[in-house]
């Protein structure tokens, strides 16, 4: 019995080592291992095997640039903060700088060259704001400052919503992912259906949601991803009726 | 800055010197980058990726290394390990903090034993652990590849294998004291002597 327990707290020694206790075990282990000099020099042993396996690696060459990418992606990261902060304070002089930035340094001709690029841009800006709108609008609800896209998806329609294209975004902020989808000249549905945006991974189906489009054939939804959840494909069904989890109504619409 | 110990470049990159980072870098780049080629199977794109946050691990460390924690290549070693199967396993997303800086500092041994490693060659030690895995059954070998390498947990181990996760367990504790036992025999001496 005692040869018994014993053999149990040397497996716990190898657990332990390759950190496979749970919080509770490891502590008891922990106890245990302050008054066991047996234990401590076999863990001194154990651990020593367990880090010598990192030296089975054949060594190769690194890619030369590989240097400069880490470096750069390093403090660019680092910088980003800074720059910000940089921006905030010179914000309110903004309009008084660029005045005397336009009297200082432009000639006439230069001045009206400079003005009519500037109409240029604005008749650009007027003609890029509607659409802006409706993203901003859509971002006001769901976005935060930090969040950030991650994959961006293309989203296109066959069969019955042949006409139907749209776009999904997978966005990250801190350890959450979230999922949007917009969607546009989608097919108006009739009476129960909705449309249900499964995520497939493995041949595995997720739910995300199902929506219906507004009078114009647009439609919109957000979901949270499940922690540690990815996925490859993004499909669409025309469900006859909500609350499926598995699909029964035709795929019409897809990232591929 | 070449003649700087490891140890005291940790302590200016936590003052924020780039260049001791850089000099981090050129010292260790080829194991940390050879180490991740193994884990990815030669996916040189992955690799690159871990390379790139192993070095971020160390820059954002504000936490002084200290040689009383072991080699520092075991260290960095075994941060590149926990990122490598963060990155390969997805386990966490590889955005998300990694947060295992404890496990590593406990995973560490203690620095009586390292100095007799120390004097031995990182070649030797390789010809060793290569040597004593031939002394493994196959089962035990795959044990170590699957968790070792490619970062499995037992009861996935348990479950690739189709085996109670009792066994794995025991099988852990037989192969780690298989491959203890040839080192012993190979560093016993100098050891005993400590």
């Amino acid at each position: 019995m005692e040869g018994f327990v014993m053999e149990d707290k040397h497996e716990n020694l190898s657990l332990y080592v390759v950190d496979e206790l749970s919080e509770q075990e490891r502590e008891e282990f922990e106890n245990h291992l302050r008054t066991c000099i047996h234990c401590q020099q076999e863990l001194d042993f154990l651990q020593e095997t367990w880090q010598a396996l990192s030296y089975d690696v054949n060594e190769v060459d690194v890619p030369v640039s590989l240097k400069s990418e880490v470096m750069n992606s390093i403090f660019e990261e680092d910088e980003i903060p800074l720059k910000a902060q940089v921006k905030e304070t010179k914000k309110n002089s903004l309009v008084e700088r660029i005045k005397v930035v336009f009297t200082k340094h432009f000639s006439p001709l230069s001045a009206c060259v400079t003005a009519f690029l500037a109409i240029g841009l604005i008749v650009l800006f007027f003609n890029n704001l509607e659409l802006k709108d409706t993203i901003t609008a859509l971002e006001k609800d769901t976005f935060e400052p930090t969040q950030q896209i991650v994959t961006t998806f293309t989203l296109k329609g066959k069969h019955s919503a042949a006409s139907a294209n749209g776009t999904a975004y997978l966005i990250q902020e801190g350890s959450d992912t979230s999922l949007v989808v917009a969607l546009n000249h989608m097919p108006s549905t009739k009476n129960d259906e909705v449309y249900q945006v499964w995520l497939l991974k493995d041949g595995n189906r997720q739910n995300a949601g199902t929506l219906r489009p507004d009078q114009n054939g647009n439609g919109f939804i957000s979901y949270r991803l499940p922690m540690d959840y990815s996925f490859d494909n993004i499909g669409i069904t025309l469900e006859p009726n909500p609350h499926n989890i598995q699909p029964k109504g035709q795929k019409v619409m897809g990232t591929s | 800055v070449e003649s700087k110990t490891d140890e005291e470049l940790m302590e200016l990159i936590v003052q924020n010197h780039r260049y001791a980072l850089e000099e981090l870098y050129d010292r260790y780049v080829k194991l940390v980058y050879s180490f991740s080629l193994k884990m990815t199977k030669g996916d040189t794109e992955k690799t690159k990726v871990i390379v790139q946050h192993v070095f971020l691990r160390l820059w954002t460390t504000k936490r002084t290394y200290s040689s009383a924690q072991g080699k520092f290549a075991n260290w960095l070693l075994t941060i590149t390990r926990n990122i490598a199967i963060d990155l390969i396993r997805k386990e966490q997303k590889h955005k998300g903090s990694i947060q295992l800086e404890l496990d590593e500092w406990r995973q560490m041994k203690d620095q009586q034993t390292e100095d007799v490693l120390q004097q031995v060659s990182r070649n030797l030690l390789k010809q060793q652990i290569q040597e004593a895995k031939l002394h493994l059954s196959e089962p035990q070998q795959r044990l170590i590849d699957l968790l070792y390498w490619e970062g499995f947990s037992l009861s996935e181990i348990a479950e690739i294998e189709q085996e109670p996760l009792g066994t794995i367990k025991s099988r852990l504790h037989q192969t780690l004291k298989k491959l203890r036992n040839y080192f012993k025999e190979e560093n016993g001496g100098v050891r005993h002597g400590r």
